[in-house]
């Protein structure tokens, strides 16, 4: 291929497609228009010819055929072409298209709303979790907004009662400062204090709130032979937000604090989902005497539903299926497809494909 | 069309369907302000007495927190019912509008996606916009938790039946990046595990260096490594069990030996040079018989035109053009003298292997070329003598042709030799995950040894004491611009700026107020400290605007928040942070009264006068 017939080529190409080609190629490719992008682009293809453009025909050749079909009223109308075992070898593997139309708007809406009140009753894996956390450490892994608090607050209650201390830390400033409120609505002013790097505040309560690195600091001056009288009489500790152990700048401070923490003391580390929570719980078990158990839940107390919404202001469901198709990505809704496919015809500068 | 939904329509839209509240995640502060901006001159007003709901709600959180009375955008909110809530509000404003959130209040909150792993408030709806975030000043893709975490702000336990995550485009936005991230299952984690030298010094404080080890093992880090190891620990054994057949045979090691018998083999099959019966000068010459050179025959001059050598013999020929105008074929041994001149000449495929106007043209030069022209100096190469090779000699010694085993070895070195080598990486490897923990925090003792903090048997020195107290980032630098009494009779205002220019770790520009005369030349020697100290740390930005920032709000005890944020075009939740942070670096000086007692009281000094106005509500 010529440059100048890859400049073509390129031209021909929807905007998205050069910022996915760009990506890791070029750095800050958002914020150039497309034909400032096709330049940078062929700059960079003089360092790797072959790779470039056979990452090119990759991205054309996965791309849906534009513009997309309007929904097969007749479902058995296209000839079953997953059965073809060949076309499975590219790397991403065609899934076999479910022919279904998708679910219409208002089925997709319905069921929006209010519940009727009702007395809270918890989830059965907030039991297991709470009754858990009698037998050793736990690791709870749920779900956002799944209400990992919670089992926060009846853990420290229980500990509150046996008279020990509790720590609660988050990792951000002002996550202590929501949950100090929080909790002192729940346990009483009086009950819960607040711990900064500057400032403290209640500090001989019962529940004491902080960052994970204000604990850490307490855990190595503990370490180093000053004695805090709170460590002693620590029953529980709560890491809450607990997958910021990934991060890349601050998770050390995490993996210490669960090093150092007193070993007569509980652990509950709440996160959101991860991928492996399996390895924290066995690294917990491996290096504090009592087992650390895994609490873990993937299904969300209130159903998600995801939705596209086009610039125009019109709605459709964004997957064929009411609920999100876990596991299928390409299950788009049809509708969702075409106008998708239409804003990025209409949003490219120059050049139109026909 | 617009590259994305005007947020006035998104409002319109959301309500039409009952999809409100929601949480629309833009991809930058200037994006949420801006749409703040769109709703000043709309009419999609809130029913009166919603507007006094929120009314009511926000005067609660006033009379708490006083800073945001005055806010700019208290009149949109109480209109329209949409807010902005992102880090360049105070955090004050973030309760507020949390605050407002949790009470039903607000149709809309637009946000930046840092939100969706702070600050805890859910939404009947999240609206999308984009696929990829600013981390470390690039964009990125949003990974598969990400996408999770920022739909799970989606439907309110108790609130809401269903939760809604809707997409909408605008430029840059992969689709299949979030359909991905909706469907798929989220990372997995890695530890990050690095090693300070707070944290060196904090546990060679409470444990002898002969139990380090262990303790870094109980990390989260060592225990993924040895996962890896694990796996390669496998394969390793695999590896064994297809190495059975390939061990000892009538030499011990008979893969080693193959390999050197095999490798003298082949090199002696190469030495089979291709002689050319020419005589050196002629093959020295050949190279430099390019098209254009002017050469000296017998008779007369030439322009070569090309080299080849012929057929049969493979000795060297030239094509050349002749004075007069005659084209010959002649062996490059013919010629005399090889000038120092290459004539232009265009190259063609074909006889005269010029093009005929280059060939007019290159006569026309020929005739005009001075009688005497200066000689190429060639250098002509002694007869190469073969070296004697001792490998050749000691082929003789193998027992390899003779070896009843030959032709088993030689069947079967090809995949012995891979495997044994395979083997030997993954043992190499295995060792190294091992024990790189250990090794990088050996290096940082290295470092803490040089620097004195540490006595050669691994204990902490005096300075050790009590520098193991900061346990911030740019602990080396500050700890040594301690020793270095950098900080000997500077005021508080001073010491914080200093504070804060190290803290602060945001390139954003913009305009901040004059730094003093004395702050600046305080800085200038923190920064050649900075600089010298690269090796063992990153050297913090080290800015003096910002420092100014802070010595105007500590030097100037009369100087309201409204007037530092108007003092430079900082957003206030940054200046906030700026001074919040500050504050944690000041706090960790002031433990280290016992030491300097001196150091400790400006930084408390410096503590208080920091602490006032809006640094006051929170703790």
């Amino acid at each position: 291929m010529t440059t100048e017939e890859l400049e073509q080529l390129l031209a021909q190409q929807p905007i998205a497609l050069l910022h996915r080609l760009a990506r890791g190629r070029v750095q800050r490719h958002f914020r150039a228009g497309k034909r400032r992008l096709i330049e940078v682009l062929l700059r960079h293809s003089a360092e790797n010819r072959a790779g470039f453009e056979s990452d090119l025909m990759t991205l054309i050749g996965e791309k849906p055929v534009h513009p997309a079909p309007p929904p097969p009223q007749v479902p058995t109308a296209r000839k079953p072409k997953s059965t073809a075992p060949q076309r499975r070898s590219t790397h991403r593997p065609v899934e076999p298209e479910s022919h279904e139309p998708g679910v219409t708007l208002s089925s997709w809406l319905e069921g929006l709303g209010v519940p009727p009140p009702k007395t809270f009753v918890p989830d059965a894996w907030q039991e297991d979790a709470i009754a858990k956390l009698r037998e050793g450490d736990v690791v709870v892994s749920v779900p956002t907004g799944s209400g990992k608090t919670y089992v926060a607050i009846e853990a420290a209650r229980r500990a509150i009662s046996e008279n020990r201390t509790v720590i609660y830390t988050s990792p951000l400033k002002a996550l202590s400062n929501t949950k100090y409120t929080e909790f002192s609505k729940i346990f009483g002013a009086d009950q819960v204090g607040i711990l900064t790097g500057d400032r403290r505040d209640n500090g001989q309560a019962p529940l004491l709130i902080m960052t994970t690195e204000i604990l850490r600091n307490l855990l190595y001056d503990a370490g180093g032979g000053e004695i805090d009288i709170r460590l002693d009489t620590l029953g529980l500790v709560i890491l809450d937000e607990s997958q910021y152990i990934a991060d890349p700048e601050r998770g050390v401070v995490w993996e210490e604090t669960i090093i150092f923490c007193p070993s007569q003391a509980r652990m509950l580390l709440l996160s959101a989902s991860i991928g492996n929570p399996h390895d924290i719980a066995e690294w917990i078990t491996s290096i504090r005497p009592t087992p650390c158990h895994l609490v873990r839940h993937s299904t969300r107390t209130v159903p998600l539903r995801a939705g596209y919404l086009h610039p125009n202001g019109k709605l459709t469901p964004l997957f064929r299926t009411v609920g999100i198709p876990h596991g299928h990505p390409s299950h788009l809704h049809p509708e969702a497809k075409r106008l998708f496919a239409q804003y990025e015809d209409e949003t490219l500068p120059s050049g139109r494909r026909r | 069309m617009p590259p994305s939904i005007h947020p006035v329509d998104l409002i319109i839209a959301l309500r039409d369907k009952h999809l409100t509240p929601a949480i629309v995640f833009l991809t930058s502060r200037r994006a949420c302000d801006e749409a703040m901006q769109a709703f000043d001159h709309s009419h999609i007003l809130l029913p009166p007495p919603r507007q006094a709901a929120i009314a009511a709600v926000l005067e609660k959180v006033i009379a708490q927190y006083p800073s945001i009375a005055e806010h700019p955008l208290i009149p949109t909110v109480q209109r329209i019912g949409v807010a902005a809530h992102h880090a360049g509000h105070l955090p004050s404003w973030k309760i507020a509008v949390e605050e407002l959130m949790r009470h039903g209040c607000l149709d809309a909150v637009f946000a930046t996606t840092t939100l969706a792993a702070g600050v805890d408030f859910p939404a009947r709806t999240v609206i999308i916009t984009q696929s990829s975030i600013r981390k470390s000043r690039d964009f990125m893709d949003l990974t598969i938790g990400e996408v999770q975490q920022i739909a799970g702000r989606a439907g309110r336990r108790g609130k809401d039946l269903v939760g809604f995550a809707i997409v909408t485009p605008s430029p840059y936005i992969d689709l299949n990046v979030l359909t991905k991230g909706f469907t798929g299952h989220p990372e997995a984690i890695n530890s990050q595990f690095v090693i300070s030298y707070p944290m060196v010094l904090n546990l060679l404080k409470a444990h002898p260096l002969d139990q380090i080890q262990p303790i870094l093992a109980k990390s989260f880090a060592q225990f993924q490594l040895n996962q890896r190891a694990e796996v390669l620990q496998r394969k390793l054994d695999d590896l064994g069990d297809q190495m059975e057949p390939f061990g000892p045979r009538v030499c011990t090691d008979w893969i080693t030996e193959w390999q050197t018998f095999d490798q003298v083999r082949r090199q002696k099959s190469h030495r089979a040079p291709i002689r050319r019966h020419e005589p050196p000068e002629v093959a020295a010459r050949f190279h430099f018989l390019t098209p254009g050179r002017v050469v000296g025959f017998a008779r007369g001059r030439g322009v070569v035109l090309r080299q080849y050598r012929s057929k049969g013999q493979k000795s060297p020929m030239i094509t050349a053009l002749r004075e007069g105008g005659g084209i010959t074929e002649s062996p490059a041994s013919t010629v005399t003298e090889v000038s120092d001149r290459i004539l232009d000449c265009v190259d063609a495929p074909v006889y005269p292997w010029c093009t005929p106007e280059s060939v007019e043209e290159l006569l026309h030069h020929l005739e005009e070329l001075p009688g005497r022209l200066p000689e190429l100096p060639i250098l002509i190469p002694k007869d190469n003598e073969p070296i004697p090779d001792a490998i050749v000699q000691t082929l003789g010694d193998f027992a390899c042709p003779t070896c009843p085993s030959r032709s088993a070895c030689q069947t079967d070195y090809p995949l012995a030799s891979k495997l044994r080598q395979e083997q030997h990486r993954h043992v190499k490897s295995i060792q190294a995950l091992r024990t790189s923990l250990w090794h990088r925090f050996q290096e940082k003792i290295d470092v803490l040894q040089q620097f004195g903090y540490l006595t050669p048997t691994a204990h902490l020195t005096e300075d050790g004491e009590w520098a193991r107290l900061i346990r911030i980032d740019h602990s080396l630098l500050i700890t040594e611009l301690l020793r270095a009494d950098a900080f000997n009779g500077a005021d508080p205002a001073a010491l914080a700026a200093v504070m804060s220019s190290i803290a602060h770790d945001d390139d954003r520009p913009g305009a901040f107020p004059r730094v003093s005369s004395g702050l600046a030349s305080l800085l200038g020697q923190v920064r050649k400290l900075a600089v010298s100290l690269s090796p063992h740390e990153d050297p913090p930005l080290l800015r003096a605007d910002i420092a100014a920032v802070t010595e105007r709000w500590i030097g100037d005890p009369t100087l309201t928040w409204i007037g530092l944020c108007k003092s430079t075009t900082m957003a206030e939740g940054d200046i906030y942070r700026l001074l919040a942070r500050t504050l944690e670096f000041l706090s960790q000086l002031h433990t280290l009264k016992a030491t300097h007692p001196g150091l400790a009281d400006t930084a408390s000094r410096a503590i208080a006068a920091l602490r006032r106005g809006v640094l006051e509500e929170l703790p």
